[in-house]
């Protein structure tokens, strides 16, 4: 079975005129990471409030069609139920502590769950460790770098565990260094844990190779929805305007030009491996 | 660095830093009900006194020194406000005992203002919102105080990039009568108040997804307990206390002129 599955889903916000998306049908298996992408406006963080219950239960407004997320409908559980399986991350790294220490964030939720201390204690060390951010156990937030806040961040959300982890572009506020190690985490969470991760976001250079899927979403609607490769390198992509990786451009423009390479590559270390390849031949 | 840096919490480990925010309260309110109690410089002095170790053992001079310099200019106001009063309504004492007097009031003041500041310096908001939780004060209302702490230097950082937009798209902030300069803080505050509300909301969506108000008896990861030193303070504080009320009721306090003279 499917961790998430929407059928017929639209959304329309209490002070929209029109639906933020209108017949979303999707499915997300266990284990896989999927990549939402869309010029600005065209709902992906609408589409991301819908698989914590956000929407409808903390926006209001009219969610028609069905929506289930590990087997509860999202729209008979509430939120803190719901949040118990996926994991939302946000934007803005600032709005998401609120403590005064990193440590007493990533507890946040697991008080609020009634964990017992001794396990808080416990899942603290280990999501800490595992997002790169032990060392900043005690420090307040504030003081903290955004890619630091944002790991943070990350860090809060996995204490609770979750089956689904959703980011909403998590690195847009960023440097380029801080993004990659925002994604060196979201992989390895994916790879070593299986974690589910559903990933918006608008430069697909880092990140398309963690992907198991894209998905291309345009004026409120799914365009596309396939394997990265054949989706990056399709016309409507780039007609779409999404940030299409380099590598793979370059294989379009050498294609053009006549000369085809094995596979399109999404990343420049595999574009060097697919020239080396083609060279020798 | 300003004045209020004399009262913001440095996360620093000293014995006073470890002490139950609940006994540090016990002995803040003992100090200034005795404050009041005293109309004499001399209890008024050895108040004042006493906390100095206190600053020390906390080690926080640095931040004790400018909270002193900050309320100086109150400190003289109430003097010569005390002086002048004195001196107009009170016509038999003698100028030594007015002057006496004013100073005592400033004392007051000074020791007032010396236990709030190493309350403030040595107690992390984070455990003032357990102490008042484990008082059974509501957990929303507590969340909302810790909150409203973390996000001031946010704020205030905020409040100066907005200050400088403006500055530079030609924004006189210091200029004009009285109306006139509070009219210019208009366009500060209006984006101010925007982001401010737009960054609640973001926290409330936060707050949902990691399951706020998902059970009635949510934990917490610190709990406060009483230990040795909080009893101690606390005793100490009661002690001072009783043998204030002894003293104000059966001793004669004299004046310091006399003293020493
Ligand atoms: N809180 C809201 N209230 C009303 N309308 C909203 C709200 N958030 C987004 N919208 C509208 O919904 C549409 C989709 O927005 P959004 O999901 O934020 O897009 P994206 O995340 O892809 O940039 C936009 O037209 C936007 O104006
Ligand atoms: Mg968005």
């Amino acid at each position: 079975m499917a961790i998430i599955e929407a059928e017929e889903l639209t959304y329309t916000y209490p002070v929209g005129e029109k639906p933020a998306f209108r017949d979303v049908n999707l499915k997300i298996e266990e284990g896989e990471f999927v990549i939402i992408t869309g010029p600005s406006g065209c709902g992906k963080t609408t589409l991301c409030r819908c698989f914590n219950g956000l929407i409808p239960h903390f926006y209001g407004g009219k969610l028609e069609g069905e929506i289930r997320v590990c087997g509860l409908n999202v729209k008979e559980h509430p939120t803190y139920e719901i949040a118990q399986h996926v994991g939302m991350v946000f934007q803005n790294p600032e709005n998401q502590l609120f403590a005064l220490s990193v440590e007493k964030d990533v507890a946040f939720g697991l008080e609020n769950l009634g964990v017992p201390r001794k396990e808080i204690r416990k899942r603290i060390d280990w999501a800490l460790k595992i997002t790169g951010t032990y060392n900043l156990k005690n420090r307040p937030p504030y003081e903290l770098s955004g890619g630091q806040q944002q790991r943070a961040a990350i860090a809060s959300v996995l204490a609770m565990n979750p089956d689904v982890m959703v980011l909403d572009e998590p690195t847009s506020f960023l440097d380029p260094v801080g993004a990659e190690k925002i994604f060196e985490v979201i992989g390895r969470l994916n790879r070593e844990m299986s974690m589910t991760i559903i990933l918006v976001e608008h430069m697909l250079d880092l990140v398309s190779r963690y992907a198991d899927r894209i998905i291309v979403m345009h004026d409120g609607r799914i365009m596309m929805n396939g394997d990265p490769r054949e989706v990056l390198v399709s016309e409507e992509a780039r007609l779409v305007g999404i940030g299409i990786p380099k590598a793979t451009m370059l294989y379009k423009i050498l294609k053009h030009r006549g000369i085809s390479l094995n596979r399109p590559p999404l990343y420049s270390e595999e574009a060097c491996q697919v020239i080396r390849e083609a060279l020798s031949r | 660095m300003s004045v209020f840096d004399g009262f913001k919490f440095r996360s620093i480990s000293s014995p006073i830093h470890q002490l139950d925010p609940r006994a540090k309260f016990v002995y803040v309110c003992v100090l200034f009900a005795v404050a009041i109690m005293f109309n004499n410089i001399i209890p008024l002095l050895i108040l004042f006194l006493i906390q100095i170790p206190i600053v020390f053992m906390a080690k926080v001079q640095k931040e004790w020194m400018r909270s002193m310099k900050g309320s100086a200019v109150f400190a003289i106001m109430i003097f010569a406000v005390n002086l002048l009063s004195l001196y107009f309504y009170a016509g038999h004492e003698t100028f030594t005992s007015i002057l006496e007097r004013s100073l005592a009031m400033t004392v007051r003041f000074i020791v007032l203002v010396q236990s709030f500041s190493i309350f403030f310096l040595t107690t992390s908001p984070d455990m003032l919102g357990l102490a008042l939780e484990q008082s059974g004060v509501p957990y929303e209302l507590c969340f909302a105080f810790t909150t409203a702490v973390r996000f001031v230097p946010v704020l205030a950082e905020e409040a100066q990039t907005i200050i400088d937009a403006q500055k530079s798209r030609g924004l006189e902030i210091e200029s004009g009568n009285f109306l006139r300069r509070i009219r210019n803080y208009i366009p500060i505050l209006i984006p101010l108040i925007v982001n401010a509300i737009r960054r609640s909301l973001e926290l409330a969506e936060t707050m949902e997804s990691r399951a706020w108000g998902a059970c009635e008896n949510r934990t917490n990861l610190y709990v406060l307990k009483i230990k040795t030193n909080d009893l101690l303070l606390i005793l100490f504080s009661l002690l001072l206390l009783t043998v204030s009320i002894y003293v104000s009721i059966h001793v004669y306090i004299p004046p310091l002129t006399s003293l020493l003279m």
